[in-house]
């Protein structure tokens, strides 16, 4: 029985998806009374490691990636989160500098590196795109979203955002050409779920503040992984009022919790 | 519970789905609203914090800030020092910008959409339409809509910060009064903010359109805005407070009162220890509502800015007043 949600509550975008977790349950309560009646989670907001150790699942959001480090530390939340996502392996998903907080390896970090939650084998790019100025909407195609005769289009809104640069494998090292993969499962599991085809790859000069762009080098960036209980997108689900992606996720986090009840 | 913060009620009204093309920009290449109200509502309980240069700017990232505003003087040099105040050197924001990787804000004067160009060009994460620099145009906010950057700009009521969402702002502060160190006048505008937006839904509710239309026209707004605002129950934009926040308690004061977070000017630079002030405000702008956690971080914190009584002050000496 699933019974909290937790979302992180210690800066960024949480009250946005503590009211898509509201709209996609009593979405599903209706369109799926049987199955959902009889679970009726809570929504908690998560400050602290007491709140945390009542959740069954959690939502990292979007918001300043280093913030959000500096106060979990200073909160005594490091450790309890590392345990929740990586030893307990309960249902996690991260958005933007939730994406970030989730990676075992982060590119583009403030001097001195920064504290990472890990859980995902993957190396993030912080800042990909660049400055506010290069922040974009685009729509990604996630054919999990797709209902019959559906859209798998969902309006990805990516602000400032990281994208996931390399998949490691299990010692460290690099997963060779992760983004062409064709099938999802790379060998540690690291599932590829979206990428975003075709978007000039800016590469970043160091303490210039400036970018150059390199045209013939065109990236398929990945904005959307998954590894076994931690999801991470690269996009703010949280800043749209399309509700898909928060169903999928609960629907998930239910499998996870209640293995029969999906056969 | 005693709060009445309200930013529990979650702004729908810049979403992503609003957007009518593929990219999120418009058709001259600027992003949509969505975009540029996203980034506010990413700094959403965060702290903001001025910065002069590229060692302030480390401290502050250290700390925790969210952003980082990106200045030449601190409101209280400027209003130590008198003279003209405009925008900052390029040098000193590129600086700034180079040393750290959170956002980059820097203010531009009231009207000057020349300094807003070259902000914009300088790569400016966010612009601050700001009365703390001396006002360029004695008529005219500068027309923000057009402009790729997102702008951020104070206000003092409703009817204030609804005639600067039109305008294009896509984030706003309370004016406070900036380098003083007295929260007063920042407690009075989030106040006055909270008590004109009660008064917005007990118009919609007891008078429909007729009645949104009248308040309307009595606080110099937008119908529209204020019917959404009203719908709302909140701002439709993220909501930050400004303008004499100098300690932790202040901070969780101005979150009580239902801001969406907090910039510290002065207060931190201008105090003893501004790397272990900088920490406990963060601290306390997350965990505004524990009393427990408030306590140890307002604890041991060194000498905070000296500032000034608002109350003592000449009207001629407040920045809040420039601006309309």
């Amino acid at each position: 029985m699933v019974q909290t949600i937790g979302v992180l509550a210690l800066q960024g975008g949480f009250h946005e998806h503590l009211s898509l977790l509201h709209k996609a349950l009593a979405h599903l309560k209706a369109s799926q009374p049987a199955k959902w009646q009889q679970h009726n989670p809570n929504f908690i907001e998560v400050r602290n490691s007491e709140q945390l150790s009542r959740c069954d699942a959690l939502i990292i959001p979007g918001g300043e990636s280093t913030t959000i480090a500096f106060i979990a530390a200073q909160s005594g939340l490091l450790e309890p989160l590392r345990q929740f996502v990586k030893v307990d392996k309960k249902p996690t998903w991260g958005t933007c500098a939730g994406l970030i907080l989730l990676s075992e390896a982060a590119n583009a970090t403030k001097k001195g590196g920064q504290e990472l939650i890990g859980g995902l084998d993957v190396r993030v790019q912080r800042n990909h795109f660049g400055r506010q100025v290069e922040s974009f909407v685009a729509d990604v195609n996630l054919p999990f979203l797709a209902e019959e005769g559906g859209s798998a289009l969902y309006p990805g809104v990516f602000i400032r955002a990281p994208i996931v640069q390399e998949i490691l494998s299990s010692n460290g090292s690099q997963v060779p050409d992760a983004s062409s993969a064709t099938t999802p499962d790379s060998a540690n599991g690291v599932q590829v779920l979206a990428v975003l085809p075709n978007r000039t790859k800016r590469v970043h000069v160091a303490n210039g503040g400036g970018e150059e762009t390199d045209a013939d080098n065109k990236a398929n960036d990945i904005v959307a992984v998954r590894q076994g209980n931690v999801l991470g997108t690269s996009f703010h689900p949280e800043l749209t009022d399309d509700i898909r992606m928060h169903v999928w996720w609960l629907e998930e986090v239910l499998k996870a919790h209640s293995p029969a009840a999906t056969q | 519970m005693a709060s009445t913060n309200s930013s529990t009620t979650v702004n729908n009204a810049t979403s992503a789905t609003s957007t009518n093309n593929m990219n999120g920009s418009h058709s001259n290449g600027v992003p949509t609203f969505a975009i540029k109200a996203g980034l506010a509502q990413m700094l959403k309980g965060g702290v903001i914090m001025d910065v002069t240069n590229a060692a302030q700017a480390r401290i502050a990232e250290e700390a925790g800030a969210c952003a980082v505003m990106a200045l030449e003087r601190v409101p209280a040099d400027i209003r130590a020092q008198g003279g003209v105040a405009r925008m900052s050197d390029p040098s000193v924001i590129q600086e700034i910008q180079a040393a750290v990787t959170i956002p980059v804000m820097a203010k531009a004067r009231i009207g000057h959409f020349v300094e807003c160009q070259i902000l914009e060009e300088l790569g400016v994460d966010y612009i601050d339409e700001s009365e703390v620099l001396t006002p360029a145009d004695e008529a005219f906010h500068v027309e923000k809509h057009g402009f790729k950057a997102p702008f951020v700009c104070g206000c003092r009521n409703l009817g204030e910060a609804l005639r600067r969402i039109a305008e294009g702002a896509a984030m706003i502060r309370t004016k406070g009064e900036a380098g003083t160190g007295d929260v007063v006048e920042a407690v009075k505008h989030i106040r006055t903010v909270n008590a004109d937006i009660a008064r917005a839904q007990a118009a919609l509710r007891h008078g429909g359109e007729g009645a949104i239309r009248a308040l309307a026209r009595e606080i110099g707004c937008d119908a529209a805005l204020l019917k959404q605002t009203a719908e709302l129950g909140r701002l439709p934009v993220v909501n930050f407070a400004a303008g004499g926040v100098a300690t932790p308690a202040d901070a969780a004061l101005m979150m009580q009162l239902g801001c969406d977070g907090v910039f510290v000017g002065s207060g931190i630079f201008k105090s003893g220890d501004a790397a272990k002030r900088a920490k406990a405000i963060v601290n306390a702008t997350t965990h505004f509502r524990d009393a427990k956690v408030l306590a140890e971080c307002s604890t041991g914190l060194g000498e905070a800015m000296v500032g000034i009584n608002v109350s003592s002050m000449p009207a001629t000496d407040k920045l809040a007043g420039r601006g309309w």
